[in-house]
C-alpha cells in the first residue's frame, strides 16, 4: 500500500538523452535514478534531461539523488536540465539551490529547446 | 467548517512511504480550510519532511515505534504537532542546512535539507521542549491568510 513506485526509462530524442521518472522521487528511487544515469553516461551522453512526468510527491531525500547525479555530470562536464515539475517543486528545487546547477523547465519541449542552443553553441566554439 | 476549534489525530508506524497518507489527509482538510493550492502543497511538502526526520532521526525507521500527529484546527489556523518516540534527541540548532554547494563537493551529505525546507515553507516551526528520551515534539503552524516567520509557540 506505501510502497513507492517509481517507473524510470531512457530515451534519445535529437542527440539529448532523456532519462523520465514516472511516480514518487524518494529515497527508494536511488538505484533507478542513478543506474539509468550511469546507463546514458555509458552511451556517451553528453546533454542530458531528467524528465518528471507525473511525479507528485518529491520530498528532500528524492532531491538528494538528483544532487548526486549533479555533482557527477559536473564531473563527467555534462549538461543537464529538469523538465516536468510542477510549479511547486520548481520552487522547491530553487530553495535547496538545484537550480543553480540544473537548467529547469516546466516542458520537456523547452528543455529540449535549451539544450539545442547549447549544443549549436558548444559546434560554433569548437569551428 | 472550523468555526471552533477541532483536533484531529494520526498515528502510524515508523516506516517510509506512511508519511504520504497523512500529507493527503492533511492536504485535504486545508483544502476544506480555504489554503490557496500553493500553500496546500507548501504544507503537505513542510508535513512529509517532519514526519521524515521523525520516522528517521526520532524513531531510526524502528518500525513499531510510532508517529503521532496532533492537527488542530480554527477559523484561520492550522497546527500541527509531529511527535515521535525520542531515540534520538533533536536540538533546534539542527535547523542549519549545509549548502548546495558543500553538497556537491562532497563536504556534507546530500541529505539533511528537511528543516530547511519546512522553515520555508510554513509560517511557524521549531521543537517544542522536550528531554532526552522522552520523544521530539516538532511543531508547524500555517495561517490563512500567511502569516510568515513569526516565532514558534504552543
Amino acid at each position: 500500500m506505501i510502497d513507492d513506485e517509481l517507473k524510470v526509462t531512457t530515451r534519445q530524442r535529437d542527440g539529448i538523452w532523456i532519462i523520465d521518472l514516472e511516480g514518487d522521487v524518494t529515497t527508494f528511487a536511488e538505484e533507478a535514478i542513478t543506474g539509468a544515469y550511469e546507463g546514458v553516461t555509458k552511451e556517451g551522453a553528453k546533454y542530458i534531461i531528467i524528465n518528471s512526468r507525473q511525479s507528485d510527491y518529491i520530498n528532500s531525500a528524492g532531491i538528494a539523488i538528483l544532487i548526486g547525479v549533479v555533482t557527477e555530470v559536473n564531473r563527467q562536464a555534462q549538461k543537464l536540465a529538469i523538465s516536468g515539475l510542477s510549479p511547486h517543486f520548481q520552487k522547491i528545487f530553487r530553495m535547496v539551490g538545484l537550480a543553480q546547477y540544473a537548467d529547469i523547465f516546466a516542458t520537456e519541449e523547452e528543455a529540449i529547446a535549451a539544450m539545442q542552443r547549447h549544443q549549436q553553441a558548444a559546434v560554433e566554439s569548437a569551428q | 467548517m472550523a468555526q471552533t476549534q477541532a483536533t484531529i489525530e494520526l498515528i502510524f508506524p515508523s516506516q517510509l512511504g506512511y508519511e504520504k497518507i497523512a500529507r493527503e489527509a492533511i492536504g485535504t482538510l486545508a483544502r476544506n480550510m480555504g489554503f490557496d493550492p500553493e500553500r496546500v502543497e507548501d504544507l503537505r511538502t513542510a508535513l512529509s519532511e517532519a514526519c521524515i526526520n521523525a520516522i528517521e532521526h526520532g524513531n531510526q525507521r524502528q518500525v513499531q515505534r510510532r508517529i503521532h500527529i496532533t492537527c488542530t484546527i480554527s477559523r484561520n489556523r492550522l497546527v500541527l504537532v509531529i511527535s515521535d518516540e525520542g531515540l534520538r534527541f533533536h536540538p533546534s540548532q539542527e535547523i542549519e542546512a549545509a549548502t548546495i554547494e558543500q553538497k556537491l563537493a562532497g563536504l556534507a551529505s546530500a541529505r539533511g535539507m528537511g528543516l530547511m525546507l519546512i522553515e520555508q515553507l510554513v509560517d511557524e516551526c521549531g521543537f517544542l521542549p522536550s528531554r532526552p528520551g522522552q520523544g521530539n515534539r516538532f511543531r508547524l503552524a500555517m495561517y490563512n491568510p500567511p502569516r510568515r516567520h513569526g516565532s514558534a509557540s504552543a
